[in-house]
């Protein structure tokens, strides 16, 4: 170096130098830490990432809570799914109503529900008198435009376990046979935290992208069941004592269809994912000699879903009635594995979505027909919880020109957003906020840059509508892309 | 995995920034202007600032939310320019 320098200069060299010297140290600092974290990330396994819990990424430890964040409030009850869940009390109304008897000429249980609760007769008769028919005329109208996303449903839901035979009642169904009256050998296991981990790995490899555990509540278990299963729907059920754990696992709807709902969404595709998933940790139980039970979609439960995600840490309810989880917001479909494994059980959580949905109401104002209710939480069998018209919701789904179902409250809530550092951070934002102001700004910003048509467009023609989507299908569902109707097919 | 979303990213990104700052300083002392701890700490708000603005837009346009895309960018974009001009006339405060 020559001499000639102003002191100036070398000044400025110095802090070149130091600053370079700081820029190397940080730089081999961040290769470290990178290749670190690049060694080790979930994601690098290609193809596997939903299989070893990388989407499971949320931690929960600072907002679990010890009682599930909603009250019991009253003497509680079980449900009696032949009248209170939707599907077996419409089937029934279908068989049993003759316009000329009317109520009368329905069955002592299914009367006594509807004179207790006329909104619903109205509601449920609506769907054989209007919707159906309704749906029937444009069904014939416009149902190429959906040929492609019918066509993915049902492949999607072509490969399907068979349900729990109707002959086998829990105490044979449940428990691994070698032969008859010969239990297959019950493993002794090292702890309960080895088995919940076991367990939770298992799951992920058996397609789950999210599990949690908890004691199964004997509240949540149907007091009449909706469909035979080994148990006589006619006879309360009692909680059979092996049923002592609930392992929930859930899956989620791919993304482009989910945030086209209603229309391009699929709720079978993801079924058939936790359906399986379930079906495999169920058999995975029972090959370790311990009794295991597939509570699946598509309604063969016997119990309820939801509060028993809750308890078991996965989420929180929603206005919308169900699920809403930090990492997928309500793009969820749960089943549940009853079991007597010995497992140690996870805490519920609470980060803030009770408190986001009293100001948010975005899935009441999208709901088409107004079942989401922009009220309080209502009492409902001894708790208080998001209560929706399930008639209503129910109505819609069978109006729909797509595939079954309408999921539009799923897909408009702000928790459902992309996982992206974005939409992470808004939700991490939220619930870190205990005086709830972040609530009302986010909702505010939700409305405002993520418009979504009117909800009356969602119905289809001849209700009014115009087959709206929330946003445009993607690209392997557009039938326009891929099919030659010029033959005179449509 | 691509280059854009690897740890690789964040460190060239981080040199680049390293380098930058050393520029700016050196362009700030030319104006006279003595880059102090509270100046450096608007420097960094500003940059962190304009930053979550570009990567705003640049996520919803990802997302093809276009709204969100037009409106952020819009309004972050009108934010950081004012929010600029006031902490560039902050760090010409006690100009020699
Ligand atoms: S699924 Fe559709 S109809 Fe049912 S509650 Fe949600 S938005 Fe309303
Ligand atoms: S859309 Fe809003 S009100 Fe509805 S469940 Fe989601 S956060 Fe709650």
């Amino acid at each position: 170096m020559s001499n000639n320098k102003t002191p100036e200069q070398l000044n400025r060299r110095k802090f070149l130098k130091v600053a370079g010297a700081a820029s190397a140290a940080a730089g081999g600092l961040g290769i470290g830490l990178w290749s670190v974290e690049s060694g080790k990330d979930p994601m690098s396994h290609t193809g596997e990432e939903s299989f070893q819990g990388a989407t499971q990424y949320f931690n929960r430890t600072k907002f679990e809570v010890d009682l599930p964040p909603y009250e019991k409030i009253g003497p509680t009850r079980r449900v009696d799914a032949r009248t209170e869940v939707i599907f077996s009390r419409i089937g029934r109304l279908r068989q049993e109503w003759d316009d000329e008897n009317g109520i009368d000429g329905l069955s002592d249980d299914l009367k006594a529900y509807y004179e207790k609760h006329p909104h619903y007769l109205k509601s449920d008769l609506e769907y054989f008198r209007e919707v159906l028919p309704k749906w029937r005329e444009d069904r014939q109208k416009y149902q190429d435009k959906y040929v492609l996303t019918h066509a993915w449903n049902n492949a999607m839901g072509s490969v399907w376990p068979p349900g729990i035979p109707d002959s086998e009642p829990p105490e044979i169904a449940d428990f691994p046979w070698t032969a008859p009256g010969q239990l297959a050998r019950k493993y002794k296991m090292k702890s309960p935290e080895k088995t919940a981990e076991l367990i939770k790995q298992m799951a992920y490899q058996f397609g789950s992208t999210l599990v949690g555990i908890t004691k199964l509540n004997p509240d949540w278990v149907y007091k009449h069941t909706m469909r035979n299963r080994g148990i006589d729907v006619n006879k309360p059920l009692d909680v059979p004592e092996h049923w002592e754990y609930a392992i929930v696992v859930g899956t989620p709807m791919s993304w482009d269809p989910f945030y086209a709902n209603p229309t391009y969404g699929s709720s079978r595709e993801s079924y058939a994912k936790t359906r399986i998933a379930a079906y495999r940790l169920a058999a995975f139980i029972k090959e370790l000699g311990y009794a295991a039970r597939p509570h699946t979609p598509a309604g063969d439960y016997d119990l309820m879903v939801v509060p028993i995600a809750i308890d078991a840490g996965l989420a929180e309810q929603g206005r919308h009635g169900v699920l809403v989880t930090p990492e997928m917001g309500s793009n969820i479909r749960p089943a549940v594995v009853t079991t007597n494994i010995p497992v140690k059980t996870d805490k519920p959580i609470s980060f803030g979505v009770e408190d986001f949905c009293r100001t948010c109401k975005i899935c009441a104002d999208q709901c088409p027909t107004g079942a989401i209710s922009t009220e309080d939480k209502v009492e409902v069998r001894g708790y208080r919880r998001w209560q929706i018209d399930i008639s209503k919701c129910h109505n819609f789904w069978y109006s729909n020109l797509g595939n079954v179902g309408c999921r539009l409250c799923l897909t408009s809530c702000p928790y459902s957003r992309k996982s992206n550092w974005l939409h992470r951070g808004a939700m991490k934002v939220s619930a870190n906020d205990p005086t709830g102001l972040s609530h009302g700004i986010l909702t505010d910003l939700q409305q405002r840059f993520y418009p979504a048509p009117d909800a009356e467009k969602y119905f289809i023609p001849s209700m009014g509508g115009s087959n709206a989507s929330y946003r445009k299908p993607p690209h392997w569902l557009q039938v326009d892309e891929y099919i030659d109707f010029s033959g005179g097919a449509k | 995995m691509t280059i854009i979303t690897s740890g690789l990213f964040w460190f060239i990104l981080g040199i680049l920034f390293c380098i930058a700052l050393v520029g700016f300083k050196i362009w700030m002392e030319d104006r006279g202007v003595k880059m102090v701890w509270w100046k450096w700490g608007l420097t960094v708000i500003w940059i962190a600032f304009a930053g979550f603005a570009i990567a705003f837009a640049g996520v919803s346009i990802g997302e093809n939310e276009m709204t969100a895309a037009g409106m952020g960018g819009l309004i972050f974009g009108i934010a950081v320019i004012v929010s600029g001009f006031i902490f560039w006339r902050l760090l010409h405060l006690g100009k020699a």
